[in-house]
């Protein structure tokens, strides 16, 4: 007989709690992932010719014979430079405020986490309002050089430009946190034994980043080779839109679309398998973990060449510039009418509310130069119901799918903690991470075509129509956000004491009682950031609500797009353009906000709110011994506001 | 109070524990002590419930307590981390174990109150977050759970082994006091053996798998039963081929002996190391180290190198290089 763990023991509840949630799990796993995306490989080889006859490779021939490989080189084109540029800024944007000495690093920081709530579709289009062919900046730069192409900011470039400033949040979060975790002493050590300064930093700090810096890049590669909202909005052809086109368009178009759609998909999710294979050979290679008993916290490195530090200062100010000034225009001009919006020119007589408040129908420019009402088009943001409703969609859809991936995979962590040395946990983690192999588009031009049907195990439910495609959308966006998830709610279990369960079961505590008092709130602040993000994520993605654009899917970023084209009919529905930057702003607010609850307030431990809530209460003693309120009183609120909290 | 019988705990086809019998009288503080991975932790996740053993059978006050739920064994438990729970104030962390037993809100907190004043809690501690506390306040904090559901025996994890020399030291012996106040029996794991000699009623040293020995810290120290225990308690010489022909010892064996059971005097002073049985050596100083309370020296001869300690009389004090006389007396040798 073997020694056995005491979790091992069986108890009735538990079990058929298990039993349930392994049935759930098989059910979720195989009907919302395996089956889906099995029947969009096996579509690309049930092509049919003219005669209708079976032809399984009539796609694979028209790959070669037509333009496809043009949109997969193109994507790997974007991809691979990418790569480079999002680094190059990435890294900047951390060393300058982590690592140097510079200058208002604080509020530098501030803007280069801008993209944290100002992302996806949103900071595409605000890049627009300031560059495209009526942008702000092209209107400037044509003032002093006429001869300049009012196009320039379109195609490549333009994706490019944008995707670089756009893709760095990843570098702000996490080379961030591993460059702070950088041991003190191996920088005064390098420094003592004669390295000079550059030579540290490449000795000695590089390195250490160096398997950071390695995962964020094949994850801006993926990101590259996946993009879609910036290809689709500044025009490039890259894989992502052209699978989006060929899944909402019909044989008597063109030649087997589905087929040509679910290949471009399967190219994709082979280069991401490649990639992830990669990644996950390199980290089992180990990482490089300090090994100080004592690690001295980082002290920010003087530039000491004048020169040097003067162009540090200036490039760290250019960046800051780029990454703030399609926010601060954003705002400026939400607060603007709809004839200063459209001359982009900042008039500040024009302040107004109309673009949030408004309530009236709003106005237009006929060719003739006439000013006419367009009836049932309301002007403010709160007020418009496509607007409001495509964000409430938006805002619902994404926080239930944010919520959804976080219970799930706090469940499935905790069970795969419980069997971590057995299969079974191995067989769940590698089923949370499934989803990973897959590229988004996939997923979601899976579930389109194969819930477009009468599914059984749906109960004959076609989760394409009508109202049911929300529910397509929830399920599609939680299973995209799982293995992030999985990877960052799992390594706050990692930082879960084993003794605490153990003592939780020497109290008396059942498993469950263990779970939800001791286990899940030490993971909570972590399982809350997962949710943030997520919910920042999906709040203004753009892949999905493509895919599913509906009548009952008209989500955020569908609202913003068809905000865009009407701003695009020339001298038509200009009010669109203050109603998208209000709204864009009311996104930053919503994001911002809970990106500050979740990691301003939601991430302070028991010790530090307890801290916070002893030093109000001093104030308040102090405040009510000035106004000269009574001990007896002051106790009295004192008791209140402890019992309240 | 606790009988351990032919406990037999193995991992596959590893065999941590190799059919083991301890007995701990009602009120004792007895120690597990042993190297790294000798079976001690193991032995006492047995105790508590953790493990399930191979074979055998743990009984507690008679009964057999072998398959019985962690939750209903009634031990209490202080473990090397302490295991408080981060998440909670000082308070609930003591009356965890009373709110799962679902005990009245007044008594959980007189319950509280009590125990938090025998282990020298204040209440303004109590209503801290337990990251706000000292190593020292913490470990109260979890003895002081570990006590409040009123267990019959408390199990120790080596509490000790996360704290400073010094602040070990003072624990050490508050944790002598506190037991002996509460009168709990206690069963404590160490592989320090400074703390198991100056805490313990009784020792059982583990040695892979197997208990070596079971005895009063006198008992294991100067009487050590196995050239393991000898080896592993304080630190020892081993007698070569010169000293053990020339004190006629038995060859087929190996011979021990204390560092301090050693004496030693100048060369040719003539003073008082007494004679008797003893037999005597002429040697060398090579080192010395100076700890203040004593001196410890090595020091070369009979054709091998021995420690030994003398009292710091701040007369008596060799320098490297310096003749000595060593005496040894065959009744402080171990043989086995």
């Amino acid at each position: 007989m073997q020694a056995q763990s005491i979790g091992k023991q069986k108890y009735g509840i538990g079990k058929l709690w298990t039993i349930f949630g392994g049935i759930l799990f098989v059910y979720l796993f195989l009907g919302f992932m395996v089956f889906p995306c099995l029947d969009t490989l096996t579509s690309i080889f049930s092509t049919k010719d003219a005669a209708g006859n079976a032809d399984p490779f009539a796609v694979i021939r028209f790959f070669f014979a037509g333009n496809m490989p043009t949109f997969v080189l193109n994507s790997l084109k974007l991809a691979v430079l990418l790569v480079i540029t999002v680094n190059v800024v990435g890294i900047s944007i951390v060393l300058l405020t982590e690592y140097f000495d510079i200058r208002g690093a604080k509020i530098l920081r501030l803007g280069y986490m801008t993209t944290l709530i100002y992302s996806g579709v949103a900071l595409v289009t605000g890049y627009q309002f300031l560059y495209d062919k009526d942008g702000i900046l092209t209107n400037w730069l044509l003032q002093y050089f006429p001869n300049i192409d009012r196009q320039w900011f379109s195609g490549f470039s333009a994706v490019m430009f944008t995707m670089t400033f756009a893709c760095t949040s990843n570098h702000a979060l996490f080379l961030r946190n591993a460059i702070r975790g950088i041991d003190y002493n191996t920088v005064e050590a390098a420094r003592n034994l004669g390295a000079k300064p550059f030579k540290v930093l490449m000795k000695v700090v590089m390195p250490t980043l160096l398997p950071t810096l390695f995962s964020l890049t094949v994850m801006t590669f993926i990101t590259g080779l996946c993009a879609m909202s910036a290809p689709t909005l500044l025009g490039y052809n890259s894989i992502n839109p052209e699978i989006v086109r060929l899944a909402g368009s019909t044989t008597a178009d063109e030649a087997f679309p589905q087929a040509r759609a679910a290949l471009l998909s399967i190219i994709l999710a082979m280069f991401t398998i490649l990639l992830l294979s990669v990644l996950n050979h390199y980290e089992r290679k180990g990482h490089y973990l300090s090994v100080s008993k004592t690690k001295a916290k980082l002290v920010k490195q003087k530039i000491q060449n004048p020169v040097a530090n003067v162009l540090a200062h200036i490039y760290a100010y250019v960046l800051f510039i780029i990454y703030m000034t399609p926010v601060v225009m954003i705002i400026v001009f939400s607060f603007q009418n709809w004839q200063a919006i459209r001359s982009k020119t900042l008039d500040f007589s024009s302040w107004t509310l109309i673009n949030y408040f408004g309530s009236q129908d709003y106005s237009y420019t006929t060719s003739r130069g006439k000013t006419k009402i367009r009836p049932d088009a309301i002007s403010g943001v709160f007020a418009n119901e496509k607007t409001i409703g495509g964000i409430r969609l938006s805002f619902v859809l994404s926080a239930i799918a944010a919520a959804l991936a976080c219970v799930i995979v706090v469940v499935a962590v905790n069970y795969i903690f419980k069997h971590k040395n057995k299969k079974r946990g191995k067989v769940v983690e590698a089923c949370l991470l499934f989803p990973w192999l897959l590229p988004t588009i996939l997923i979601c031009y899976s579930f389109r075509i194969f819930f477009n049907n009468e599914v059984w195990y749906v109960f004959g439910n076609n989760l394409y129509y009508g109202e049911n495609v929300r529910f397509l959308i929830i399920m599609a966006y939680t299973v995209v956000k799982l293995p992030f998830a999985v990877r960052m709610i799992k390594a706050a279990f990692y930082a879960i004491d084993e003794e605490l369960e153990d003592a939780a079961r020497n109290l008396g505590a059942s498993a469950l009682v263990t779970f939800l008092r001791v286990k899940l709130p030490i993971v909570l602040p972590s399982v809350l950031a997962v949710f943030a993000l997520n919910f920042n994520a999906l709040f203004t993605e753009y892949d999905m609500s493509a895919t599913f654009h509906s009548s009952h899917g008209t989500s955020y970023a569908m609202v913003i797009q068809s905000m865009c084209n009407e701003e695009g009919r020339d001298g038509m529905n200009m009010n669109a353009s203050g109603r998208r930057c209000a709204s864009t702003v009311f996104i930053m607010v919503i994001s911002g906000l809970i990106l500050y609850l979740v990691y301003g307030v939601g991430a302070r431990d028991l010790g530090e709110r307890l801290a916070i809530r002893e030093r109000r209460r001093k104030r308040f003693k102090a405040v009510c011994g000035k106004l000269g309120l009574s001990r007896a009183a002051a106790e009295e609120t004192d008791k209140a506001e402890a019992h309240i909290e | 109070m606790i009988d351990l019988k032919d406990i037999t705990v193995r991992f596959g086809d590893f065999t941590a524990l190799h059919g083991i019998n301890v007995h701990v009288n009602e009120g004792e503080f007895f120690t597990f002590l042993g190297p790294s991975g000798c079976g001690k932790t193991t032995t006492l996740r047995t105790i508590t419930g953790f493990i399930n053993p191979s074979g055998g059978v743990v009984s507690m006050q008679g009964k057999d307590i072998t398959h019985v739920p962690i939750e209903k064994r009634n031990i209490g438990i202080v473990f090397q981390s302490y295991a408080l729970f981060p998440t909670m104030t000082v308070r609930d962390n003591i009356a965890f174990g009373l709110k799962i037993r679902k005990m009245p809100k007044d008594v959980i907190q007189q319950k509280v109150d009590t125990i938090a004043k025998k282990v020298d809690l204040s209440e303004e501690q109590l209503a801290k977050a337990v990251s706000q506390l000292s190593g020292g306040q913490q470990q109260r904090v979890a003895i002081a759970r570990a006590l409040v559901t009123e267990p019959a025996i408390i199990c120790m994890d080596e509490p000790l082994s996360n704290l400073d020399a010094k602040l070990r030291v003072n624990l050490r012996n508050e944790l002598k006091k506190m037991q002996r106040e509460f009168g709990i029996t206690t069963i404590y794991v160490t592989h320090d053996q400074e703390e198991a000699l100056t805490l313990s009623d009784r020792i059982a040293v583990f040695n892979k798998g197997y208990i070596e020995q079971i005895g009063t810290p006198n008992e294991v120290y100067n009487h050590s039963q196995t050239e393991f225990v000898a080896n592993f308690i304080g630190d020892i010489n081993k007698l070569q081929s010169d000293i053990v022909s020339a004190m006629n010892l038995a060859e087929d064996k190996v011979h021990y002996i204390r560092l301090e059971r050693i004496g030693v005097r100048a060369a040719g002073r003539g003073d008082s190391v007494p004679a008797g049985n003893a037999a005597t050596f002429t040697g060398t100083i090579e080192s010395q180290e100076y700890y203040g309370l004593y001196i410890k020296y090595t020091i070369r001869a009979a054709g091998q190198t021995l420690k030994v300690v003398e009292k710091n009389d701040g007369i008596n004090i060799y320098e490297p290089g310096d003749p000595v006389i060593l005496r040894i007396d065959p009744a402080d040798i171990m043989s086995y």
